[in-house]
């Protein structure tokens, strides 16, 4: 009998290059709107190249490559989604990012679209942050808190105002866009979570002047540990404070929020119910109400098929009505997503 | 009673410096924490990620982890990419510069393990393969000894002062694992070559020390859920081989395996993938016990 283990010898692991890891995602849609002119279309909507490695014992980066359709011209274009640094050696529980990265506001904002339980983005986020939402260029410092009971991340971005969206616009001046984000996770018991975060956003609005947001965000999950791939369930709203300064004593107060339900039926299946309410951020007396339900089909960890349809009432149009099919599909390295 | 008083305040302090000095570990699974255990005695405070009835494929990388990983002195890592949608995630968050790859701090228990199902091309269309190999290890005993050679090796490197301790608990581990092997080929040496099908593709080191022969799975690639046309191939592989039972680990559902069973009569049975999966498998020893008595009373 054999009870001496094999020689210990050393074997490579990884492989000797120092080539980024590198991941290609694809989103192909489908899509369906009851009102307008052109009520069908198929179109590859994103195609994301990922670039992630460490640059030497002190940071690592990741680019995020995007090559979108334009919905107007049709035409693609490429954009860097995300670029950025990350230190990994700061004392005191630091880490600084520097580049181009989404601004850490609410849950939505930071994840990746393909990565998102619906298709559609939120109305009220759509609304304050534009379909790509908020990310811009700057820095940001987070420091985790030494609490001992539960997770808490405090973060302070300040970028320069690049990213065009509609509550926030490039100052011509020497005005930044502050964002803070204080996040608060406790775990309630091994298959219950509790997410709050807390966001302050200040930054130069397009006339010039001030405006500031409040976000709160609550996610709810209870992910049984023992069959937690099999069943799960996520509550997640969030809720928008917007005070955009307009003119010289004039100032607009609005508010927006969402709210889902995603619900894991089986190892591959997902259902999401979610609920929109917006005010536009220009006329609070125009309000937005949204349904939406979304039927997901994970076949791996790298490909998903998803079925959303919507209603939309607003007090200025009729009813209407979309639908969208998404295909995502992913070939080489693909990180993790966050929990 | 003066002399009682201040001899216990020395006990104390002595008891609470010995605390405030060991060395905290973290684990991704159970079974390092229990081989951890072994190694460092009472020098180390241990935690794992994940539970021992949890898949560790699957982990969600939760927050809440990152808190114990950013006081951590060692880390340790079954490897191979097992946790790779996890680990990695976790490690960088931290903030902990003495745990990151490459730092002392870090141990890859997979070091020096002889691999198997080491795929020859990288092929996401054969399922959740592993590049490097089966990185389910840990489920043949005598890797448990490499296992605890490289935490020894960790445990070494972050606290020199005690090596010639760990030396020892490695030592007395060694042996505790060679004379429970006899014991454990023992009682296997009746059952040898029998035929089993297994859930998923995660006993192939086990099979391979205690000579079993694993027909097939349930899952008609790793990762991918049973198909009905699987488990007619299945049930097919049964009759044909009077096998007697199908195991499983139990983070799987048993939908499918039932159909089988009352299709053949074939026996189910969820065995312990880690230690922790049920109450009497405590630590790396009883995972074997467990499995081993369990397994025996299926195939008899």
């Amino acid at each position: 009998m054999k009870t001496t283990p094999p020689p210990v010898t050393q074997q490579t692991r990884s492989s000797l290059s120092f080539n980024p890891d590198i991941g290609v995602i694809g989103d192909f849609r489908g899509s369906y709107i009851s009102k307008g002119q052109k009520n069908f279309d198929l179109y590859l909507n994103e195609t994301e190249v990922s670039l992630q490695a460490t640059v030497d014992p002190y940071a690592r980066a990741d680019f995020f490559l995007s090559f979108g359709r334009d919905p107007e011209t049709g035409k693609y274009g490429v954009e860097v989604e995300e670029g950025y640094l990350t230190t990994l050696s700061l004392p005191a529980r630091l880490q600084l990012k520097a580049g181009r990265f989404r601004s850490a506001v609410g849950r939505v904002n930071t994840v990746h679209p393909h990565a998102l339980p619906f298709i559609d983005m939120p109305n009220a986020y759509v609304n304050y942050f534009g379909e790509e939402g908020l990310k811009d260029e700057g820095l940001s410092l987070s420091w985790l808190l030494p609490t001992k009971a539960f997770y808490q991340e405090l973060l302070f971005q300040v970028t320069s105002g690049y990213s065009e969206s509609p509550a926030f616009a490039r100052s011509e001046g020497n005005r930044l866009l502050y964002v803070g984000h204080l996040k608060n996770f406790f775990t309630l018991n091994d298959d219950n979570t509790l997410e709050l975060g807390l966001t302050g956003i200040s930054g130069p609005n397009d006339s010039a002047r001030v405006s500031n947001m409040g976000v709160v965000d609550i996610t709810y999950k209870w992910k049984p540990v023992k069959l937690n791939t099999y069943h799960s369930l996520t509550w997640q709203s969030e809720f928008y404070f917007n005070h955009q300064n307009l003119m010289d004593n004039y100032s607009m107060s609005s508010f927006g929020m969402y709210s889902f339900i995603q619900y894991q039926l089986a190892k591959r299946w997902f259902l999401t119910g979610k609920y929109d309410y917006a005010q536009k951020p220009f006329d609070k007396t125009i309000k937005e109400n949204a349904f939406s339900l979304t039927a997901g089909w994970y076949a791996t960890e790298f490909s998903k098929l998803e079925f959303e349809t919507k209603t939309t009432d607003d007090n200025i149009d009729k009813r209407f009505y979309q639908a969208w099919l998404r295909w995502i599909f992913v070939i080489g390295a693909h990180g993790a997503h966050q929990y | 009673m003066k002399k009682i008083s201040i001899l216990s305040l020395f006990f104390f302090c002595i008891s609470f410096f010995s605390f405030a000095d060991t060395i905290k570990i973290v684990t991704t699974t159970s079974d390092m924490k229990s081989i951890a255990e072994f190694v460092g005695g009472n020098k180390v405070s241990v935690t794992s990620i994940a539970t021992g009835y949890q898949n560790p494929h699957f982990v969600d990388p939760k927050p809440s982890y990152i808190i114990s990983l950013t006081k951590a002195n060692l880390f340790v890592t079954v490897g191979l990419d097992l946790e790779t949608g996890w680990s990695p995630q976790l490690l960088s968050s931290s903030r902990n510069t003495k745990i990151q790859k490459g730092s002392s701090g870090y141990v890859d228990a997979s070091e020096g393990v002889n691999l198997l199902q080491v795929p020859t091309a990288a092929n996401r269309a054969e399922g959740d393969i592993h590049i490097y190999g089966n990185p389910h290890y840990w489920l043949d005993p005598l890797n448990g000894k490499i296992i605890a050679r490289n935490i020894a090796n960790g445990l070494e490197r972050v606290d020199p002062s005690n090596k010639s301790f760990y030396e020892a608990n490695l030592v007395s581990f060694n042996n505790k694992i060679d004379l429970k092997l006899k014991e454990w080929q023992g009682k296997m040496a009746a059952y040898k070559g029998s035929k089993i099908i297994a859930y998923h593709n995660e006993w192939v080191y086990f099979e391979t020390r205690f000579g079993l022969q694993i027909v097939d799975f349930m899952e008609p690639k790793p990762g991918i859920p049973p198909t009905p046309s699987q488990l007619v191939k299945v049930i097919k592989e049964v009759t044909a081989n009077k096998i007697k039972v199908i195991i499983s680990s139990p983070y799987f559902t048993t939908s499918s395996s039932d159909v089988v069973s009352k299709q053949t009569g074939v026996k189910e049975l969820t065995m312990a993938t880690s230690v922790g999966a049920f109450d009497s498998v405590k630590d790396y020893f009883s995972l074997f016990d467990y499995n081993i008595d369990n397994l025996i009373t299926a195939l008899k």
